[in-house]
């Protein structure tokens, strides 16, 4: 295997392309670049690459220098021509798009010294950024598929799935069923046909690591499923990618291709004699897909609706043939571990729930984007330490872990570490790695209403569990439920139905901005007199708040108690 | 032998039973609701759930394969609470306001005229009170209130298809009716639509019941458990007073049914230890209640027809028996029991006339065994609707591992050839040749003559036990000795009356002038000339002139003996008088052999010998007769009269009453649907509405006749008479 050596060039330039940055224009960026090094001539010294996600979705587009490690964020084309001349010719780091984490705060140069990302340990997304996922000799670069040569030459089926056992590995999906059991009953299971699946359904609103390890370091899903496939006896496997993710799945088959044509997949794996190859089928659009006897009937051309358990895939599975079925996030593990070692591997996190978990790290929150941390991190350093805190220095509320299905864990519960069974007995669940933070300004009962409608739209049409959205927020803010239903009133000042908008008389000057603005002509006055919202015509849209200016704020939102006598 | 313990009750099971089998077996109750006996476990109603000592949470007991040392209890308050919950869930979205009623008892004596709505929105308007699942398992669970608010799903009751309606207001999505579909038919016709609230039982596209094949077996309207799926004909006719198990006699397979009765008659037939298809399971109570039955004897005299004794009935009859002794002919139809086909022999014998019997059968025709019928099997149909016998497949079936392969062979589209693997369309004609094209030993190629998907179907028959299915119709054909020929035919008692040796060429006693006297027993010929004397002993008034009219008993009302085409003896037994005047064959020939003196032993021998049925001539078509007719066998028959005539939902699942042809064909002669038009051969002169389709080939006419072999394939012209 070729080591491509990269000191050729005096420096590199890493422009992130996942799906987030390439929307905001990253490939036009990595365009202006090379155009305007090449105007340079600095094309021989000087090179444009394009990663995987590296995270910190909410800056991007993003651009790293390395080997300085110096960190752009927001960059737009007209930036490149004074960023090429002053940083790549002259030497001088811009510091106008660098990262800031205040207002006050002077602005930070290197990436590793951001915040986001110093807390962070990299384990599952340790290729993100820092290689071409479209270039197999970069992942070789980086020790890719040796572990995939130790468990192929110098390691029995057994010693594998043992290894994979020792690391405390769980399922990364959600449910966190130890990985090597599960591969332990699948070899177990009896059959000469096997098969392997990569569940990358990612239904999860909100959810996008999945799809980020995809789309920036497809390989190590392709290694962990092959040593997968050698541990269990299958010949044969399945990534099963969600319909919207297209950029995922082309990177998939270029790296399907690449690998293949390197003797890592498909006959005769490195000489060992061992076959294995990998197939990619797309989801149509359904949440219950996610779910594995859905998935694997989707597989299968049938419609995708769960089957009772038991018989579990593990047993029969994929056209009745034992299945051995992982998560996208836990499949890439699998390469790390082989090669570190497993007593690496659970030095890491807490005593039941070893290693890193990928969280995306959503909402009301300053550094939105995807994090990988070890378990047993406490919530308050994802939100304030790697998260930045609220935006508007506004008032943490709780956070929803676990998608749909999961919960809300309240401030109190801030320290809270990390791992499996504390968020269980929150009430709360791991699930994909979700983590939607609210602030003051969320209603926690349309949250609950917000899940339990998507659930229900989602669902087959014929279970009947509540999900935990609604047990939790019941739990946790029992006081805003009160409110809507003994008083009539929303405290968070989001359910339509309960508030409504007023203009306080005391801050209007009468400047009939809102009034000519309002869709439905319910707001009436003259100028530089105060005006007045006519409540029966108001739809509650909220132009008139955020028209109003600045130096009035004389629209405001109420709620008032409404308690029947 | 698997030990565990189900509310401290020590039980064993065997391996792959569920908990719930065990428990049903050992007579523990579990209330379940989209669980059936009969169908695959789906574990989808919540309401079987059951705790296991050791798992966090409840299980479906109908998913659950018994283990040894697991320790269940079926009954505990939380698992109460649980049913119960899940139970209001499922009646939130079901008209629920009857079953929760605390006035139900004065209701019960007040509203029962006031039934038949147009919505159902109680238990009082719908048509399974009484005969609902959901009903008990109220009283079973003890719920009497449903704090949910109530979700009509407002859609409109489907009437579109003919024999049941479907009322998804009232469905519970239990998917019974979709397995039932899909496991025991292997028809597929339905599946859940759409997602989340919005989940329905439905059909592909939207489409209509008959649009897309379905064959109306019933067998979804078996499994409902509430009032969503009903039979249309029994509707409103309320619980049966009894039951009483007898035999299908509409065909040859001789199907185990039971009739359900009530106080005014028969209700309907539902299966027994067989499955059913459309004939027996809609097609038999409303030809006992049909209100055309003739149920008097009656008399020509002068220009009028008039309603007589039997005495006077028969002692006419039996006059002109008398009169014309040799110079008679008895046809009549297999479809009757064998002991009035007896009384018929003995009959004959004793007036030394002429007998036949109005059934086309092949000379191989033998017993079939389903025992012989091997796994790795390929069935091949030819000219052969395999729909028509779907009840005898389902019986093959099941005794197989693995699916038999299909091949038709059929140059006229049906239901059976489009579900076929391959279906071979060969030439008008030319079928039997494709035949051996098929079991050819040396390569074939695709010609004119012979279809191009022939390799296909030669690939499947590789290795693998074949089958070739035919009816009479067919002709002889020879296949090789690796290929087993099974002839087949829907004539009830075929077998025996090959057996005895009667004669099954019905148009050369019908053509012989010598025949003065006609009696006409179950069958409906066409006749071409006149006749000093008719006797018509059947249901229905036949098209023709007749003297006396002999009204018969439907075989759901007499005791009696039919052979099935596997030879086996099966009961009918007599659920309920017969209606009106109407008598037994047996009882009517009895009665005239009394009253003409005959011996009570048979004769020997009978008057003709059997014939062998010849390969139909292939006649060449010319300028006067371009076209050629086609006469398939058509298996919906009750005594010569075609079920489409009798009942409407047959002529709209068959379309047999007409002469189907290509649309080019029709648009040469000016035709369009409806239109009447003549046939015209060397010996059949008909006139009857045409059907414009492509299930038939150009230049071809198809008639669907009943199997009395009066009318053969051959050339013909159309003639407009509109």
């Amino acid at each position: 295997m070729r080591k491509k050596r990269r000191n050729r060039f005096r420096l590199d330039l890493l422009v992130c392309a996942g799906t987030g940055c390439v929307a905001n224009g990253s490939f036009t960026i990595k365009a202006e670049l090379e155009k305007e090094i090449a105007r340079q001539h600095l094309a021989s010294e000087v090179q444009v690459v394009t990663t995987g996600c590296q995270g910190f979705c909410e800056r991007g587009p993003i651009v790293i220098v390395q080997p300085d490690g110096i960190f752009y964020q927001r960059v737009k084309k007209e930036h490149i021509p004074h960023l090429v001349e002053e940083h790549l010719l002259k030497g001088r780091p811009v510091k106008d798009l660098m990262y800031v984490p205040s207002p006050e705060a002077p602005p930070v140069s290197k990436m590793m010294d951001i915040g986001f990302f110093k807390h962070q340990r990299l384990i599952v997304l340790r290729n993100r950024g820092r290689l071409d996922p479209e270039n197999i000799d970069e992942y070789i670069g980086f020790d890719g598929y040796q572990a995939l040569e130790k468990a192929f030459t110098q390691m029995t089926p057994t010693e594998i799935i043992e290894e994979i056992k020792t690391s405390g590995l769980r399922g990364r999906g959600g449910a966190g069923f130890p990985t090597g059991r599960k591969w332990e009953l699948c070899r177990a299971s009896p059959g000469r046909v096997k098969y392997i699946v990569c569940n990358g359904d990612e239904g999860d609103p909100g959810a996008f690591m999945d799809r980020s390890v995809l789309e920036a370091d497809p390989h190590a899903v392709i290694e962990g499923m092959a040593i997968g496939a050698k541990a269990i006896g299958a010949h044969q496997g399945f990534i099963y990618v969600r319909n919207e993710y297209p950029l995922a799945v082309k990177r998939i088959r270029i790296a399907l291709a690449q690998a293949a044509a390197y003797g890592l997949l498909g006959e005769d794996i490195l000489g060992t004699g061992f076959d294995f190859t990998i197939q990619v089928v797309r989801g149509s659009g359904a949440f219950v897909c996610g779910e594995e006897t859905a998935l694997l009937a989707s597989i299968e051309g049938t419609v995708g609706r769960p089957r009772p358990r038991p018989p579990y895939p593990a047993k029969q599975g994929l056209w009745g043939q034992p299945t051995n079925i992982n998560n996208v996030e836990t499949w890439a593990n699998v390469p790390v571990i082989v090669l570190r070692g497993a007593r690496w591997f659970s030095s890491i996190g807490t005593k039941r729930s070893k290693g890193t978990k990928i969280f995306s790290l959503v909402g009301k929150i300053n550094n939105t984007g995807l994090v990988e941390v070890p378990m047993g991190i406490t919530l308050r350093e994802i939100v304030y330490d790697i998260g930045g805190g609220i935006p508007g220095e506004k008032e943490f509320k709780a956070v929803q872990t676990g998608g749909p299905s999961g919960g809300c864990i309240p401030k109190n519960l801030l320290d809270l570490p990390i791992d499996y069974e504390s968020l269980t007995n929150a009430g709360s669940m791991m699930g994909s790695g979700g983590m939607i933070v609210m602030d003051e300004e969320t209603c926690m009962v349309d949250v609950a209403r917000y899940f339990l409608n998507f659930t229900q739209q989602e669902s087959c049409g014929l279970g009947q569990t509540a999900p935990n959205p609604v047990l939790t927020t019941l739990r946790y803010f029992r006081d805003e439920y009160e409110a809507h239903i003994k008083e009539k009133r929303c405290p968070a000042l989001v359910c339509k139905a309960l508030i409504s908008y007023v203009i306080d008389p005391a801050a209007c000057s009468g400047c009939t901005v809102c009034a000519k603005k309002c869709p439905s002509g319910a707001i009436t006055g003259e100028p530089r007199k105060v005006h007045v919202i006519d409540q029966s015509k108001c739809t509650k849209c909220g132009i008139c708040i955020t028209v109003c200016p600045d130096k009035f704020r004389a629209v405001k939102k109420v709620s008032p108690a409404r308690t029947e006598t | 032998m698997i030990r565990l313990t189900i509310n401290n009750k020590q039980v064993t099971a065997k391996r792959g039973e569920t908990v719930l089998e065990v428990a049903q077996r050992e007579g523990i109750y579990i209330p379940t609701l989209c669980f059936h006996k009969d169908l695959s476990a789906y574990g989808g109603c919540r309401l079987c759930i059951v705790e296991v000592k050791g798992w966090p949470n409840p299980v479906t007991a109908c998913t659950l394969p018994a283990e040894d040392g697991m320790i269940i209890k079926t009954d505990t308050p939380r698992l109460k609470e649980l049913r119960t919950f899940s139970l209001q869930l499922i009646l939130s979205e079901h008209p629920h306001a009857c079953l929760i009623c605390d006035r139900e008892e004065e209701c019960a004596q007040y509203q029962e005229c006031i039934q038949k709505s147009s919505i159902t929105f109680g238990c009082k308007f719908c048509s399974s009170n009484g005969d609902c699942e959901l009903q008990d398992l109220i009283d079973r669970l003890g719920i009497t209130e449903i704090p949910y608010e109530f979700r009509y799903r407002q859609l409109d009751v489907e009437k579109s298809d003919p024999f049941f309606e479907r009322d998804y207001n009232l469905c519970v999505l239990c998917g019974r009716c979709i397995r039932a579909c899909g496991e025991k038919r292997d028809a597929h016709i339905l599946d859940f639509i759409h997602r989340g609230p919005q989940t329905l039982v439905g059909t592909a596209f939207g489409l209509t019941h008959l649009e897309l094949g379905c064959q109306f077996c019933g067998a979804c309207v078996d499994v409902c458990p509430t009032g969503a799926l009903r039979e249309r004909y029994s509707m409103w006719a309320g619980l049966p007073e009894r039951s009483v198990r007898s035999t299908c006699a509409l065909c040859s397979i001789g199907c185990s049914m039971q009739i359900n009765v009530g106080a005014a008659g028969i209700i309907n037939t539902i299966p027994d230890r067989d499955e059913l298809c459309v004939r027996g399971r809609f097609g038999i109570a409303p030809i006992v209640h049909h209100p055309k039955r003739v149920t008097s004897p009656l008399l020509r005299k002068g220009k009028r027809l008039v309603q007589v004794s039997w005495q006077e009935a028969l002692e006419y009859a039996c006059a002109q028996l008398n009169k014309h002794q040799k110079k008679t002919g008895i046809l009549f139809s297999p479809q009757l029991s064998i002991e009035s086909i007896d009384a018929v022999v003995r009959l004959a014998g004793h007036l030394a006339c002429h007998l036949t019997t109005s059934a086309v059968l092949a000379h191989d025709l033998k017993a079939l065994n389903i025992k012989d019928i091997q796994d790795e099997a390929v069935f091949v149909f030819l000219n052969t609707d395999m729909i028509d016998y779907s009840p005898l497949f389902l019986k093959l079936r099941s005794r197989l591992k693995k699916r038999p392969m299909i091949i038709t062979i059929d140059a006229v589209a049906s239901k059976g050839a489009e579900k076929a693997d391959v279906w071979l369309r060969p030439l008008v004609g030319k079928e039997t040749q494709v035949l051996q094209y098929l079991f050819a030993q040396k390569e074939v190629r695709a010609t004119d003559t012979v279809p191009r998907n022939i390799s296909d179907a030669r690939a499947l028959c590789n290795g693998k036990h074949i089958y070739v299915f035919c009816t009479a119709q067919t002709g002889d054909i020879a296949v090789p000795k690796h290929v087993t020929k099974v002839p087949l035919t829907s004539m009830t008692n075929a077998l025996t009356i090959r057996d005895m040796g009667i004669d099954t060429s019905p148009a050369r006693v019908l053509n012989d002038k010598n025949v003065d006297c006609l009696y006409v027993l179950g069958a409906v010929p066409q006749l071409s000339r006149n006749y000093a004397s008719v006797i018509v002993q059947n249901c229905f008034l036949p098209q023709f002139d007749f003297d006396v009219f002999l009204p018969t008993a439907v075989f759901a009302e007499v005791n009696g003996t039919v052979i099935t085409i596997e030879g086996k003896k099966r009961k009918l037994r007599k659920a309920f008088e017969p209606v009106g005047n109407a008598k037994p064959d047996d009882w009517i020939l009895t009665q005239m052999c009394t009253m003409l003196g005959c011996k009570k032993r048979r004769p020997a021998s009978t008057h003709t010998k059997p014939r062998r049925a010849r390969r139909p001539r292939q006649q060449r078509r010319s300028e006067a007769y371009p076209l050629q007719l086609v006469t398939r066998e058509n298996a919906y028959v009750y005594r010569g009269h075609v079920l489409s005539s009798l009942m409407k939902g047959f002529d709209r699942l068959r379309l047999d009453r007409r002469a189907w042809v290509h649309a080019r064909t029709a648009k040469k002669y000016g035709l369009k649907n409806d239109m009447k038009v003549d046939i015209i051969g060397h010996n059949v002169t008909m006139r009857m509405p045409v059907l414009v389709t492509d299930a038939v080939p150009e230049n071809v006419v198809v008639i669907h006749h009943p199997s009395d072999g009066m009318v053969e394939s051959q050339p013909v012209r159309l003639v407009c008479t509109e």
